[in-house]
């Protein structure tokens, strides 16, 4: 079971700087819990990149692909002439081809974001309900004591209103 | 710019958005009631009956064999254009007004969708093979048609009901996990489980933005495409006064028309009734004014263009079918239908008239029942007036139709109330970015005690 | 053959417009419009050969009746100079036809005789093949409908009845045409000779203005009439390629 140093904060800058002096002393990256987006995150605690666009593009690559294939290959798998079209109709099928590109590209954003976003969450995690409403929370994992009191003195420098220790189980 | 909720802070919107999910009046009770018991009464009872006795309960005839069913859906389908489309559209132009009201405004894309599949189902003959129109290998090794443009319907449809609730659903989680702190019993387990654990760090935020722009970016042409489609229902056939090219953009452009109107009908409700004066302001329905103004003149002016092509055509069948929409047995309905969507709105040049709550209520009502008649007036002056007269005729709603018509209204009131009861109707983590931060020590007491 | 060569030969067959194998018949039908006396004979034929069902007065004044078959008057100019004319009109069967390509389901398709098909088992009722079709001449069951007793003993054995929420239309009398195929099998012929299949309504026309047979055969009776100087089609600028033929004398 790995503790936590959870530091409360009022407002997003001073949390901010907080996350900034922890990187900076050597903890390792800070999780910072807001109950709106903070601007400039990365800035202090570097650039962010997500596999999600990957997701999308190849879930509408894949969906493109998937929609012709049923169309057309529905049409040849038991051919019957209609309307005097061919079997393999373009216009109309193009079309299908774009409402399931659009389909499965929707759907695999979805899984991108499940699964780069590590949700939805199995076992409980360091949460404080305050973060869902007007605070800004920063958590580092320690190891020991002495690990605990500079973070500490890291975050109550920084503003903090709260210092707290939380585990990973709670 | 949202001047009047910069006042307020983030506690204050938790306060009132978690108040109007868990504190329920009587009012609401009787609301629901009347909605639900209207939905059973007027939608559902005819409709059973409809289904025992065959679709001759309603209205339909020879050359008139679709009907107010399918305006209906068309109507719904349309309504369904604003919500989930102008929300994306304003999310990636970053306009920040669109923020207190695009949750509702969402749900009645998802709400008018469900009706509008519904309508399906009480349009077709035989409503119990409907999964036949569905790709699913089967025993009989038979396919849909993917020529049809009812396919395409089928297609678009479901990738849009799939799309928008995914887009609510993940816009929500955020708040989701808010209320879930604040609830207990059913409620705590119902947004524990849509909440998937959401804890508000600087990599979930990062990623759902993301993954909600990504969705904005591929739902915006979807809309598009789904209402094209359901103009192609028309387009592609050669009725006189229907094939014509013009109509894709024509149900487009109706669509966000009528889908805006139902918005700000929305919106006056949800802050009259549900206590969200402070969030939805005069700059909202000055904005959805504004927006209004613009499509009601690009209505007007694709009938023009309509008008003049099917003039242009110079074939007999064209002048009929244009002659019986402007002079014939609907003419009275296609003159009101012209005053209420085209002349009517013009009103909203005068910036009093937008700022005003019950004046931009009343107009976006008359609006959608000039839109309906739209809708109507399509089917009901094309299909009795094809190419040979010797099979003309007139095309009548029944009883059954105009009930099950009330009813859908009711359907779609009931889904709302049920959803301002479970979704957070406002969403919170936006208006709060809208807001300035919290000042340093303002509200708890900074005690360090290590748990 | 290769894989690659196999996928194009096969794409090739399934792009190439039209249909992707001739018709074994091409069954059409010539209407002499300077015959037809307007009798409506083939109105009844048709009603009594195909169980059409009778709606009655009430649903036939909201415009639902069905007739496979009917007979269009057009009055010209004003009485006593006035000039009546006549045409029947039923499904043309049309080798592009509108309202194949609309049906979700696939209830209507164009089979191996040239014959726009409509399969009631398989019609969800979406009634968009009427929309569609320039013609009219699809109906819809908008009821349950039935036969007094003892009317239900004169219904045919070989048609079955249509139930409620289907479309149904003129079938160039299907259940006919396969028992000449089936007899034409049996007597080791190979093909249907001209003038054994009569539909219902060109069996009972007096006037003998309605001439049914395939049009494959360039000797048949009704390959002759088709090539008729007077020959034109319903609504042949929609290109619908329909498959009744109507000869007039046009007057100048």
């Amino acid at each position: 079971m790995t503790s936590n140093v959870v530091g409360v904060f009022a407002d997003p800058q001073s949390a901010l700087t907080a996350a900034g002096n922890l990187k900076g002393a050597g903890f390792g990256i800070p999780e910072l819990m807001s109950p709106v987006p903070i601007e400039g995150v990365e800035a202090v605690l570097g650039k962010k990149k997500s596999a999600i666009k990957n997701f999308t593009f190849f879930g509408g690559l894949i969906g493109g692909i998937a929609g012709f294939a049923l169309a057309a290959g529905t049409a040849v798998l038991y051919p019957h002439p209609v309307g005097g079209r061919p079997i393999i109709t373009m216009p109309p099928y193009l079309i299908i081809t774009y409402e399931l590109a659009i389909l499965f590209g929707i759907l695999f954003t979805v899984v991108g974001f499940l699964v780069s976003s590590r949700l939805p969450a199995i076992r409980n995690r360091v949460y404080l309900p305050e973060a869902a409403v007007d605070k800004f929370v920063v958590t580092v994992p320690y190891d020991d004591d002495d690990h605990f009191k500079r973070a500490e003195a890291i975050l109550s420098n920084a503003g903090a209103e709260q210092i707290r220790q939380l585990g990973e189980e709670d | 710019m949202v001047a009047e909720t910069n006042n307020l802070g983030y506690t204050d919107i938790h306060e009132d958005v978690v108040r109007s999910i868990v504190k329920t009046g009587p009012k609401y009770y009787i609301a629901l009631a009347t909605a639900g018991g209207t939905t059973l009464l007027c939608f559902f009872f005819p409709w059973f009956y409809q289904l025992y006795y065959g679709i001759g309960a309603a209205g339909m005839n020879h050359p008139g064999v679709w009907g107010t069913y399918l305006a209906s859906f068309i109507f719904w389908i349309g309504l369904s254009h604003s919500g989930t489309l102008l929300s994306c559209v304003l999310h990636l132009t970053n306009s920040s007004w669109r923020k207190a009201m695009y949750r509702s405004a969402e749900a009645m894309t998802l709400f008018s969708l469900v009706v509008a599949a519904t309508y399906v189902m009480v349009h077709v003959g035989r409503p119990w093979f409907i999964h036949w129109a569905l790709p699913y290998p089967n025993q009989m090794e038979l396919w849909p048609n993917f020529r049809s443009p009812l396919m395409f319907d089928v297609m678009a449809i479901t990738t849009y009901i799939t799309g928008s609730t995914i887009f609510i659903y993940m816009g929500s989680i955020p708040d989701f996990a808010a209320v879930r702190d604040r609830t207990s019993g059913w409620r705590n387990t119902m947004y524990t489980l849509l909440s998937l654990g959401w804890r508000g760090t600087d990599k979930e935020w990062h990623r759902l933005h993301w993954a909600y722009t990504f969705l904005a970016v591929l739902i915006i042409p979807l809309a598009v495409s789904v209402h094209s489609i359901v103009s192609w229902d028309f387009a592609m056939s050669i009725v006189p006064a229907l094939h014509q090219t013009i109509f894709a953009p024509y149900f487009v452009v109706g669509a966000i028309y009528s889908g805006t109107a139902g918005i700000v009908t929305v919106m006056f409700v949800l802050r009259k009734y549900m206590g969200f004066e402070r969030y939805i302001t005069k700059l909202h329905f000055d904005n959805l004014g504004k927006l209004l103004l613009v499509l009601s003149l690009l209505w007007t002016y694709i009938n023009a263009v309509e008008l003049f092509t099917s003039w242009y055509s110079g074939t007999s069948e064209e002048y009929e079918a244009v002659g019986f929409k402007l002079f014939g047995f609907y003419a009275p309905l296609y003159w009101e239908m012209i005053l209420f969507c085209a002349v009517a709105p013009l009103l909203m040049f005068s910036t009093r008239f937008r700022t005003s709550f019950m004046p931009m209520l009343i107009l976006s009502i008359v609006i959608n029942i000039g839109m309906y008649t739209e809708r109507f007036l399509i089917i009901a002056t094309s299909l009795p007036r094809q190419y040979l007269p010797d099979a003309w005729g007139v095309y009548v709603p029944s009883a059954v139709e105009v009930s099950i018509m009330v009813g859908s209204f009711a359907l779609f009131t009931t889904l709302f109330l049920v959803f301002v009861k479970i979704f957070p109707s406002v969403s919170m983590y936006e208006v709060k970015e809208t807001m300035a931060t919290p000042k340093l020590g303002s509200v708890a007491p900074a005690s360090g005690s290590p748990a | 053959m290769s894989l690659f060569s196999r996928f194009m030969d096969g794409w090739r067959k399934y792009r190439k417009p039209g249909y992707y194998d001739e018709f074994d018949y091409h069954w059409t039908m010539a209407i002499d419009l300077d015959k037809c006396t307007g009798c409506q004979a083939c109105m009844t034929a048709c009603q009594a050969e195909n169980n059409i069902p009778i709606v009655g007065e009430e649903e036939l004044a909201r415009g639902r009746e069905i007739q496979w078959i009917r007979v269009e008057r057009y009055w010209e100019g004003e009485y006593p100079n006035a000039k009546l004319s006549f045409i029947p009109i039923m499904c043309q069967h049309c080798d592009s036809a509108p309202c194949e390509t609309v049906c979700p389901v696939s209830a209507t398709y164009h089979n191996q005789d040239g014959l726009n098909t409509q399969i009631y088992n398989r019609c969800i009722g979406t009634r968009s093949c009427a929309v569609y079709c320039p013609y009219e001449v699809r109906y819809f069951n908008y009821y349950d409908h039935h036969w007094d007793s003892p009317l239900e003993q004169q219904l045919n054995p070989d048609v079955t009845v249509r139930g409620k929420g289907v479309m149904e239309k003129c079938t160039f009398c299907i259940q006919r045409i396969r028992e000449a195929k089936d007899h034409a099998k049996d007597d080791g012929r190979r093909r249907v000779q001209d003038g054994e299949v009569q539909p219902a309504c060109v069996q009972t026309c007096p006037s003998k203005a309605l001439v049914f047979g395939d049009r494959k055969d360039s000797e048949n009776e009704v390959s002759v009439a088709i090539n008729d100087p007077r020959k034109y089609r319903v609504l042949d600028e929609l290109n619908t390629d329909s498959s009744v033929f109507y000869l007039k004398k046009v007057d100048a």
